[in-house]
């Protein structure tokens, strides 16, 4: 069997950082290789230096049994490597078939030969059985066929190897079946796959071998065949790990938050939120699952305080708060892990003590009259650090010296200090590693069995499902469907976040009665 | 223990890379410099070193330097107060001049006695720049205009008003558009005045004044305000970010006027004590560019309040050189403009390396952020 690609010796440093150190990396000819480890393992790395995108300190690369020296990007795209980001490298004003020829169009002297353009794009995409319409403007397009345009690009330029970089993240459930169906029919056409992810049970599904890597090493590589999610899972994270979550039955209190018919309106301008009512009990975990940009990101905006509503109430504790600003909401006991850490959760530049004090600094202890306590404020700090296991030289650093996990850890110190009545969880373990993941949930977990009512808002089904007590399903900005957390399937979550609720699943089964 | 002293090294190592850079800079702009007046068939050795005699040489020329340096460090202030809340003040030069001719006016319009008058003078000055600097945050506030453009307006507006001002209604001489001098108990007392009997007076041949001290307490009011207050802490993080500070309860528009008028206010401030200091009088546009000077001092001194104050110092006595070197020897002093230029020019250069790395930095995969002190934990 050739090696379509083997990496040997690669390192490359960042200041500060080893990313990959001495890494061995080598894929054979037609098959599908996951690549998994936790965010912050260098996975990412390693590919772009195969890209082309980063250049290593060390180390050789060979294609086909050929060395080659890919210096850039373009090197790697002569040698038929494709790479398929994460966040999707599209302009989404221009059509299908111009985002795939985009910089290698067929011409007609100076001009853009358009109907070549799409005469090729719709060749290569019955060739490899992905169907697209070169005409529709990608801006209109669903997530999965942004995808496919994004791999039909590299299908394009020739692409024999295809890297895929966290390709399931966006897709629900059923697209990501669909999009299996795909990545074998690529290998069926005489490519090689790259699969990188840190869902084991997607390697397990859909790959031929994988490897792990660990801290900028490789810790093994093995045929999928022959291994499991708890042996992947050891040699990720080098420790067993809790695949779920242990929790004891809920003891359900007041209600906390009460959201009556909102209707919240999105950056631009379109109704995102419509008609969401739900509720919230002290000591409940309320999940809310759905595709990402189904009207989450502006349904916690609302209640928070950062959006305003154009319909509908808040209640916290029985009190309408939405006229209220957002120190005003969390005077009334909210508190917020926010989706998006790095802009709203965290002031990066600022040290960690300030980031910490940001939301209490204003009243006693941390200040009296006009003047801080900066002696309380800096023990605070110190507490919260040890407490919440940050790891960190000190309080006085700059937030972005410290890496994702701890970063998160440090909302989560401050946003807990405050003893919340209420807890907005957004995203709260996107991007993390599996050891932080834990440390999160677990502390939600003790927010809610110390009476706090719980909205955990999350794309990751296995999060909502293993810490839920009760699950909302939000599909187009509504809720599609509710479920007891102990009585949630995937599947049925899965329809639910396909748009698919249970009266048309009982019509069909009518209509198929009838027929 | 060994925390404080990591904290302390790393305290150490951040200045100490900053002033590379600062030294770096200055070279860089020395060297461009050279070339420049090589190219004008002068010799740079000689120039820099009569710069540096004229800025540095005699307690004359540092006299001389304390009296430029004064209505700079106000205005290097206010730029910097508005850059670290992340307000776009381009308006201290407007709110100098408002601040300076409104002093005139309480300054000969009224009489009593001086324990009353100084500090009055020196208020009207700090309220009449919050004033000006109040209509292009009234803008944005209820129309959303941008503060960048009315700023700017407004600099504009100031000097035709004041041209009416000096010219009409305050005018006390009728050959040229001069206001009436401020009273005596309005005037903040130049050295020499106070110690011309003595026998070793101070400041002699320079009207240096004790602004200076006014503007040593400003800098440490303000210094105290960012450290120890809740409203600096609030400027500081709506400075740094605003989604964070909105997302933390922080009211945007709370520290967007008060960053603004106090910005204005020491512009106006700085316009005060310069009259009640060094002209006693308001001469139709005595001089410009106060607000540009200061700004320019801001930003060679890392935006941060100690050092916008020393780079207002440096620049100051830049001046000062410049103004001996005119006379010395001849050499316009548009060349020291443009070696300072030139300096500004290189630390800023160097600032954008830092932001691009930033950048970087910020837009890199999660992996490459991890540092060594996560590694070495």
């Amino acid at each position: 069997m050739t090696l379509a690609v083997e990496m040997k010796g690669i390192r490359k440093v960042f200041p500060g950082v080893v990313a990959n150190d001495s890494v061995d990396f080598a894929v054979q000819e037609g098959e599908i290789h996951a690549l998994v480890g936790e965010n912050g393992a260098g996975k990412t790395t390693l590919m772009n230096v195969l890209f082309g995108l980063y250049f290593a300190e060390a180390g050789s690369i060979q294609i086909r049994g050929q060395p080659v020296h890919i210096r850039k990007n373009a090197d790697a795209i002569a040698l038929g490597i494709g790479m398929v980001h994460q966040s999707f490298k599209l302009v989404p004003s221009f059509t299908v078939a111009e985002n795939i020829t985009l910089g290698a169009e067929p011409r007609k002297g100076i001009f853009v030969d358009r109907e070549a353009v799409r005469d090729s794009v719709l060749e290569i995409s019955e060739r490899f059985g992905l169907k697209v319409d070169p005409e529709a403007r990608v801006m209109d397009l669903p997530v999965g066929v942004q995808q496919r345009v994004e791999i039909l690009k590299a299908l394009y330029r020739e692409a024999d190897v295809l890297i895929l970089d966290e390709p399931t993240a966006v897709l629900t459930p059923q697209e990501t079946d669909e999009f299996f169906g795909v990545v074998r029919s690529l290998v069926a056409g005489g490519k090689t796959v790259i699969f990188i992810t840190h869902k084991l049970r997607e390697v397990l599904e859909i790959s031929d071998r994988v490897t792990v890597m660990r801290d900028g090493a490789v810790v093994g590589t093995k045929d999928t065949k022959d291994t499991d999610v708890a042996e992947l899972a050891r040699m990720m994270v080098g420790r067993e790990v809790l695949l779920r979550v242990e929790k004891r039955n809920a003891e359900l209190g007041e209600i906390v938050l009460r959201v009556d018919n909102l209707r919240v309106r999105d950056d631009r301008h379109q109704i995102a939120v419509r008609g969401v009512s739900l509720e919230v009990r002290a000591g409940e975990i309320l999940g809310v699952a759905g595709v990402m940009g189904n009207g989450q990101r502006e349904l916690v905006e609302a209640i928070v305080g950062l959006r305003p509503a154009v319909g509908g109430t808040i209640y916290v504790s029985g009190k309408e708060i939405t006229p209220l600003s957002v120190r005003e909401r969390r005077e009334s006991g909210m508190s917020c892990i926010p989706e998006d850490r790095y802009v709203r959760g965290l002031a990066l530049p600022a040290t960690i003590q300030d980031n910490l004090v940001a939301c209490s600094y204003y009243k006693a202890p941390m200040s009296k009259g006009p003047l801080l306590e900066l002696d309380t404020i800096a023990s605070s700090a110190e507490t919260a650090i040890k407490t919440f296991d940050v790891r960190t030289t000190g309080k006085d650093v700059p937030a972005f010296t410290l890496s994702g996990g701890n970063l998160q850890k440090v909302v989560i110190a401050r946003e807990l200090s405050s003893d919340p009545n209420l807890l907005i969880a957004a995203q709260p373990t996107r991007g993390l590693d599996i050891g932080s993941i834990e440390f999160v949930l677990q502390r939600i977990i003790d927010a809610r069995d110390g009476g706090t009512a719980v909205l955990l808002v999350s794309a990751e089904l296995d999060e909502v499902m293993s810490l839920s007590d009760r699950i909302v399903v939000l599909y187009e900005g509504k809720i599609v469907g509710t479920i007891d957390g102990a009585h949630a399937t995937e599947q049925g979550l899965g329809l639910w976040m396909a748009g698919i609720s249970d009266e048309d699943v009982e019509e069909e089964a009518k209509e198929a009665a009838h027929v | 223990m060994s925390n404080t002293a990591g904290a302390l090294s790393r305290t150490l190592g951040k200045f100490l890379r900053r002033s590379v850079g600062i030294v770096l800079s200055i070279l860089a702009g020395v060297f461009v410099g050279s070339l420049i007046m090589i190219w004008y068939k002068q010799n740079p050795v000689e120039i820099y070193g009569q710069l540096l005699k004229g800025a540095y040489g005699s307690q004359r020329s540092l006299f001389i330097g304390l009296q430029r340096a004064t209505p700079l460090i106000f205005t290097a202030l206010a730029s910097t107060l508005a850059f670290r809340t992340g307000v776009f003040n381009v308006g201290v030069e407007g709110q100098f001049f408002i601040g300076a001719i409104a002093g005139t006016y309480v300054g000969y319009a009224f009489q009593m006695p001086a324990i009353i008058h100084l500090p009055l003078t020196l208020l009207t000055g700090f309220v009449a720049g919050a004033a000006w600097a109040f209509v292009p945050t009234l803008m944005r506030q209820k129309l959303g205009v941008s503060e960048i453009v009315t700023t700017i307006m407004t600099n504009y507006i100031a000097t035709f008003l004041i041209s009416y001002l000096t010219n009409y209604p305050m005018r006390a001489d009728p050959t040229t558009p001069d206001t009436p001098p401020i009273m005596p108990t309005a005037r903040l007392p130049q050295f020499i005045e106070m110690t011309r009997e003595s026998a070793n007076p101070l400041g002699k041949g320079t009207q240096a004044h004790l602004g200076i001290l006014v503007a040593v307490a400003v800098v440490a009011v303000m210094y105290f305000i960012f450290k120890r207050t809740k409203i600096g802490f609030e400027w500081r993080m709506v400075g740094i970010s605003f989604p964070f500070s909105e997302f933390a309860g922080m009211n945007l528009d709370r520290t967007f006027i008060s960053g603004m008028l106090v910005s204005g206010g020491l512009a106006g401030l700085g316009g005060s004590v310069e009259i009640m200091g060094v002209w006693r009088e308001y001469k139709n546009l005595f001089a410009t560019g106060f607000g540009f000077k200061g700004n320019l001092a801001a930003l060679l001194g890392g935006q941060s309040i100690l050092g916008s104050t020393v780079a207002a110092l440096f620049y100051g006595s830049m001046e000062a050189g410049a103004l001996g070197l005119e006379w010395s020897a001849g050499i316009p002093r548009q060349l020291i403009d443009i070696v300072v230029g030139l300096i500004i020019f290189f630390m800023a250069a160097e600032g954008m390396w830092d932001f691009v790395k930033r950048i970087k930095w910020a837009r890199a995969p999660e992996e490459e952020r991890r540092t060594t002190q996560e590694l070495e934990a």
